[in-house]
């Protein structure tokens, strides 16, 4: 990004601290709630309380202690990365077909594949399940990991079709026309561009399989049974902390997941057209 | 590059089309044809929706199409701030934080988000008994378990995809747009609402749709934060579903939903499509 | 990580070629042939944790097969879609009005006779009475859990729970989807009316119980209690009683007008495989030695007369003909034919 022009250096700017106030409180809303999850994860009460009356290790104990909740986490983070290759790579070329394929009845095809997100999970859980059964395929962990990547692929062609209408398609033609073949223009031209894009889809679809309910509902088998699941039929008989440790543990390893991610592909653009 | 199309459409044909068919299929029917041999064609399952003898079903798809537009409002109005703040950002560093902390509610976990707003909204919530105990309030607010709660949990939760579709679009805006326009004379005020404003549209409504769309098939939050106060059209399907062994008319009520939702996402759609097309900027 | 897989093969509908690739890529070599597998459902929290800890082991040592226990509720509409000759489960653990909801679908059987569970010639008359299908192996009492510090007199009545001054503070349940709320439903309509079928009054009274909070499960009914968000609620006696020696200030009432059975009860699969494995783990379950160890961990009254619990135990719960007298058993069958009437119903009164 090139110059801007100089900071305003006016000695007190109502304005942008107006602007930062609102952005500062509406961060506090967002992490409000995690703050007391927090809280409540090293509370020695066993149920929810305010004011907290100490701090204690117990929970997150209990939490790497219990072989449920570990097998859980790790059924959770392989299956979240296995979401996330798989929608990128199903998401991404769908985006490309669409935006560049010139294919017929363009706006109805996208509705079409964006429909997942507007159905409750439950019954997409209820539907696969069924259909599962009919097949007589039981009830297998790529079952699971394909009816995720149904749910996130949305996701993918979503933000990679917003980069692909944005695109100039000028820097292609150049690059075509100082002697680039085809391939090579969409290797080292294309793709690095839509790459916010494609990351933003995949951060989606990350943890949109990592945190899903419904669906994993119905198609998990005891003893292999996802992260959210899990914590679910937990809270209905014991509401103490172990979630809340839970809670936490998930935040930090998805956090990290995320900015590998953003190392890796990145969300912010340097280059601007 | 149409070919690139078939995995997607291998996928949803095999996972969605036809798993919904059959969903459907069974909607018109009384039971379950595969495993009860008296089920018999019938229509009565939407016929108990649209006859909605005890007032319920209507409620419920309003109250799901109010909750959602409501949802949309609000995460447009808290998200885009956040989302300009973070897509203006020159900060590296800032820009990763500021991403974590808005990516942090989602990650939460569907279960444990709504302990803590149960923790910080109910009577003895955290913001009940500050109020009290500053005398500003003397019985606790009714926070919880009605369509504010839910409301402000699926705000909470869909905040960040708002953010993120914002944050995308908002940061393709040439900055020196706004800039040139500051320099013919308009105040920041101005140059944002007749230039940065107007070029983000496309940014706001695909993270409408998608807010709009998510909130509309959501029940786990608001089962447990609306109590019974609160009906929507996921939660009576999963009433249904789980409890009321009609999967017929679960299958209905989702066909019905489907439905209306996929009107409304091809007239967004529509819109969006015009709206981009007009901008005739190179 | 272990994920066990149900093998099913069966000659059904085949949705295309390419899913039958894909189901035989899929589909899991066939293990462990001599090994028979028992698939079961089961509760999770403490009950969860014994089962899994000690009950099961031995059980799948003794009679030498694999159990499956699927802790993931809810297991009917799972059950429904299942297909009736090779069934998700063997055993349904539930609650008696899923087991006559069941019964309706054809998905468990009717009565288990005693040739096949023998242990049955020892249970209270509850346990196999015409209102049960299958054979309850334990069961819990519905009645008013409240909190001993509000200044609050122990309840005597269940109208007591329609004090006035417990507006805003009382518990009840979201009706459509918890048993529990049901059950005080009709209890309704014998305390404020003709008897448990009197829907009119039940309706009437719900209508004076608001305000109300209203959860999904009793375990929220519990954090309730404890955290002081209500006073009193509807709750089992097993959800207050397991809290006994933790110096919480709550506790559990009798009211006059009696209380309801909340009944756990298991149940076999009529399509299912392994028919005798499934009543040899009802016959298990009912053996005095393992009812006093999951009804002592979690506060359940046993079924199995010959069952000694310690002192403590002995004390509250209901392990005398006397005592389980005392328990009303509501009639589901009839609740469950007019379930979506009476679920349209009181949303619309709780709707406010």
């Amino acid at each position: 990004m090139t110059a801007t022009l100089p900071i305003n250096r006016r000695p007190f700017d109502a304005g942008q601290t107006a602007y930062l106030a609102l952005n500062a409180a509406l961060l506090f809303f967002l992490l409000a709630p995690i703050a007391v999850v927090v809280v409540f994860a090293l509370n020695p009460t066993p149920y929810i309380s305010f004011p907290p009356v100490g701090v204690t290790l117990r929970w997150f104990h209990k939490f790497f202690a219990g072989a449920d909740f570990m097998n859980a986490l790790y059924l959770s983070l392989w299956t979240a990365t296995c979401v996330l290759v798989l929608s990128i790579a199903i998401g991404g070329s769908c985006a490309l077909a669409l935006a560049r394929g010139n294919l017929p009845g363009r706006g109805w095809l996208t509705a079409f594949f964006m429909s997942p997100l507007m159905l409750p999970a439950i019954l997409t859980g209820l539907a696969l399940f069924q259909s599962y059964l009919l097949a007589g395929i039981g009830r297998p962990v790529w079952g699971l990991i394909l009816g995720h990547t149904l749910i996130a692929v949305p996701y993918v062609l979503r933000t990679t079709l917003a980069v692909l209408y944005n695109f100039d398609r000028r820097i292609e033609e150049a690059a075509a026309v100082l002697g680039a073949s085809p391939t090579r223009v969409f290797f080292e031209v294309t793709l690095p561009l839509i790459r916010p894009g494609v990351f933003a889809g995949g951060v989606f679809a990350f943890i949109v399989s990592f945190d899903q309910f419904p669906v994993s509902l119905f198609l998990v088998v005891p003893n292999g049974e996802t992260l959210p699941v899990v914590l679910f039929n937990y809270m209905k008989y014991d509401l103490d902390g172990a979630i809340a440790a839970a809670s936490m543990v998930s935040i930090l390893l998805a956090l990290s997941v995320v900015l590998a991610l953003e190392k890796l592909i990145g969300l912010k653009t340097h280059v601007k057209l | 590059m149409a070919w690139l199309i078939t995995p997607a459409l291998l996928l949803f044909v095999l996972f969605f089309v036809l798993p919904f068919g059959v969903m459907a299929v069974m909607s018109f029917f009384s039971a379950n044809p595969v495993s009860n041999p008296n089920a018999v064609l019938t229509t009565r399952h939407y016929e108990r929706f649209i006859e909605d003898s005890a007032d319920i079903f209507h409620d419920a798809l309003w109250a799901t199409l109010r909750i959602g537009l409501v949802t949309t409002i609000v995460a447009l109005l808290i998200g885009y701030p956040l989302a300009h703040w973070m897509a203006r950002m020159q900060s590296r560093l800032g820009h990763a934080l500021v991403l974590m902390a808005v990516i942090a509610p989602m990650l939460t976990g569907i279960v444990v988000r709504t302990f803590a707003w149960m923790t910080i909204l109910q009577d003895k919530g955290v913001i009940n008994t500050t109020l009290m105990s500053w005398s500003l309030i003397e019985k606790p607010l009714p926070l919880m378990y009605n369509e504010f709660g839910t409301v402000l949990a699926l705000v909470h939760i869909y905040v960040p995809f708002m953010v993120l579709t914002l944050a995308g679009v908002i940061g393709r805006i040439d900055e020196r747009l706004e800039q040139a326009a500051r320099s013919l004379g308009a105040g920041r005020l101005r140059a944002f609402v007749e230039v940065t404003l107007p070029l983000s549209l496309p940014g706001i409504l695909a993270g409408s749709l998608l807010v709009f769309a998510l909130s509309i098939s959501a029940y786990v939050t608001p089962s447990m934060m609306g109590g019974t106060q609160v009906l929507t059209l996921p939660m009576l399907i999963a009433q249904q579903v789980g409890t009321s062994f009609n999967p017929g008319f679960a299958g209905a009520l989702g066909v019905i939903l489907l439905l209306v939702s996929l009107v409304i996402i091809v007239a967004y759609n529509r819109i969006l499509a015009r709206l981009s097309g007009e901008r005739g900027l190179a | 990580m272990s994920i066990l897989r149900s093998i099913s093969r069966r000659k059904a509908l085949r949705i295309g070629a390419g899913l039958a690739a894909a189901a035989a890529m899929g589909a899991p070599a066939i293990l462990h042939a001599q090994t028979r597998t028992l698939k079961i459902t089961t509760w999770g929290g403490k009950w969860g944790e014994i089962m899994k800890a000690t009950v099961l082991p031995a059980f799948e040592k003794e009679f030498k097969c694999n159990v499956q226990a699927d802790q993931a509720f809810p297991f009917m509409p799972k059950l429904q879609a299942s297909p009736r000759n090779d069934p998700l489960y063997d055993v349904l653990h539930t609650n008696s009005n899923e087991q006559w909801g069941a019964l309706t679908e054809g998905l468990v059987v009717d009565k288990i006779s005693v040739k096949d569970v023998p242990n049955i010639v020892d249970v209270f008359p509850y346990a196999v009475s015409d209102k049960i299908v299958g054979v309850s192996i334990f069961t819990s009492a519905i009645g008013l859990g409240f909190r001993t510090d509000k200044g609050l007199a122990k309840p005597t009545s269940w109208k007591d729970l329609a004090d006035p001054k417990l507006a805003g503070a009382r518990g009840g349940y979201i009706i459509p989807v918890n048993s529990l709320g049901q059950a005080h439903l009709m209890m309704l309509g014998k305390v404020y009316g003709k008897g448990l079928t009197d829907l009119d009054a039940a309706y009437r009274a719900l209508e004076a119980l608001k305000p109300i909070k209203l959860v999904d499960f009793t375990g929220q009914m519990e954090k309730m209690l404890l955290a002081g968000e209500v006073s009193m609620g509807v709750i089992h006696d097993s959800g207050v009683y397991r809290y006994d020696g933790t110096n919480q200030p709550v506790d559990f009432a009798i009211p006059s007008e009696g209380v309801l059975a909340l009944e756990q009860v298991l149940n076999v699969t009529p399509g299912s495989k392994v028919k005798d494995l499934a009543f040899a783990y009802i016959d298990y379950m009912l053996r005095p030695n393992v009812q006093k160890v999951l009804a002592e961990g979690v506060w359940y009254s046993p079924s199995n007369k010959k069952v000694k619990l310690d002192a403590k135990y002995d004390a509250k719960l209901f392990t005398t003909e006397a005592k389980v007298a005392q328990l009303i058993q509501p009639d589901w069958k009839w609740y469950n034919a007019r379930k979506d009437d009476i679920d349209a119903r009181v949303t619309k009164i709780l709707r406010g």
